[in-house]
């Protein structure tokens, strides 16, 4: 069990940072992006987040489409990290912590559950 | 363009002083947000947040990578924290602006307080036999014994998770990481070593700010275009300041950092009271 915890660990050091370089890579493109097409990011209007535009985006090459891809894989990042430790708790059948990493990605859930509800 | 650039420059700074002062950046940027550049406070946690989790996941790695943080701890103590970062997410939507300018500045008068009366507490010494977090977690009598930790032991699980609660209420609805109650809960409350608490500790940030963030992020509260450059500056930032943490001197830095945190204080205080 020592060597599946710790080849765990590893794994979810390598997601985290090598996620966190794709992230930001995709922000400071966005941000090149922003300043060369001179938007001012305080009075520029905000433009709506739409996880299906993004795609569209990054092939017209928008610089708000690198920006929201950036920020989501951000976002989405320590998800991804408990997903990892989770699979890992159960394939090395420590059911307790597979449960506790469950119970996690519920609470995430309810918080995109209640997010959308009240009015997204 | 200028703006862009000094949302960039200002970020890294935060990263920087943050970094060198063990805070996260966020105690800085929503102050520099909304002082700095007038934007509601709302959307300056919203932005805080995502630099938030930037810096949580890339100090995380590194430290998960060197198996310093406490990964059993940490995901049962994220619970709490996430559960009380969901509860802030949807409170700050209630809340006036005015008081969310209150409560931050006790925030910061709470940190200044704290970093003036700041000393190394000293390590637990009631450490049991040295107990492996990678050894067999199956084997140990209780569930609180399997969170243990090499040369510690885990003391007063349900303090530690009211304090996650906690920690995750301030976090949403203020944009800060939260390491300022996970720290003292972990290492006064639960027994665990400063070094362990600080890197566990960061890795929980990084699903507490989610919480919120993503309750932020749905209801149209981050502009990619501020937080885009600030949370790229909070990260060059904060990789700068680990660099050069060894040949700065702090304690002149934390003296300074004290004066810069009162004086917000009293800048956001004049907001809460509508001065």
């Amino acid at each position: 069990m020592r060597e599946t915890a710790a080849r765990l660990e590893t794994l979810a050091a390598r997601l985290l940072t090598w996620g966190t370089r794709v992230a930001l890579s995709f922000v400071l493109v966005g941000v090149v992006g922003m300043l060369l097409t001179g938007v001012d990011p305080i009075s520029a209007p905000m433009p709506a987040y739409s996880l299906a535009a993004i795609p569209g985006d990054l092939l017209a090459l928008r610089p708000e489409g690198f920006l929201w891809a950036g920020l989501t894989l951000v976002v989405a990042l320590p998800l991804g990290r408990v997903i990892v430790s989770g699979a890992g708790f159960l394939a090395a059948g420590d059911r307790r912590l597979a449960l506790v990493s469950v119970l996690v990605l519920l609470v995430i859930g309810v918080s995109v559950v209640a997010a959308l509800g009240l009015g997204g | 363009m200028i703006a862009g650039i000094v949302l960039l420059a200002g970020g890294a700074a935060a990263g920087v002083f943050g970094s060198l002062l063990g805070l996260g950046g966020g105690i800085l940027i929503v102050p520099l947000l909304t002082l700095g550049f007038g934007l509601p406070l709302r959307e300056a946690v919203a932005v805080s947040l995502v630099s938030v989790i930037v810096t949580s996941s890339a100090s995380a790695g590194v430290y998960l990578e060197k198996h310093t943080a406490n990964l059993r701890l940490g995901m049962v103590l994220e619970l709490f924290s996430a559960s009380g970062a969901l509860v802030g997410g949807l409170i700050a939507f209630l809340l006036s602006e005015q008081v969310l300018a209150g409560l931050f500045a006790a925030l910061l008068i709470w940190v200044a307080v704290s970093m003036v009366r700041r000393t190394e507490p000293a390590p637990a010494t009631d450490a049991p036999a040295a107990a492996d977090p990678l050894a067999d977690a199956s084997a140990a009598p209780t569930f609180t014994d399997s969170l243990a930790g090499p040369g510690y032991r885990v003391h007063a699980l349900p303090l530690g998770m009211g304090g996650s609660v906690v920690a995750g209420l301030v976090s949403a609805l203020l944009g800060v990481g939260g390491g300022i109650v996970k720290v003292p809960t972990m290492h006064l409350l639960m027994g665990v070593p400063l070094k362990v608490a600080t890197a566990t500790s960061n890795m929980m940030i990084g699903i507490t700010a989610t919480s919120s963030a993503v309750i932020y992020l749905l209801r149209g509260q981050i502009d990619p275009y501020i937080a885009g450059p600030t949370a790229l500056g909070v990260f060059v930032g904060a990789m700068a300041g680990t660099r050069i943490a060894h040949r700065i001197d702090t304690r002149i830095l934390r003296w300074l950092f004290v004066v810069v945190l009162l004086y917000t204080a009293v800048q956001m205080g004049q907001k809460a009271l509508g001065l």
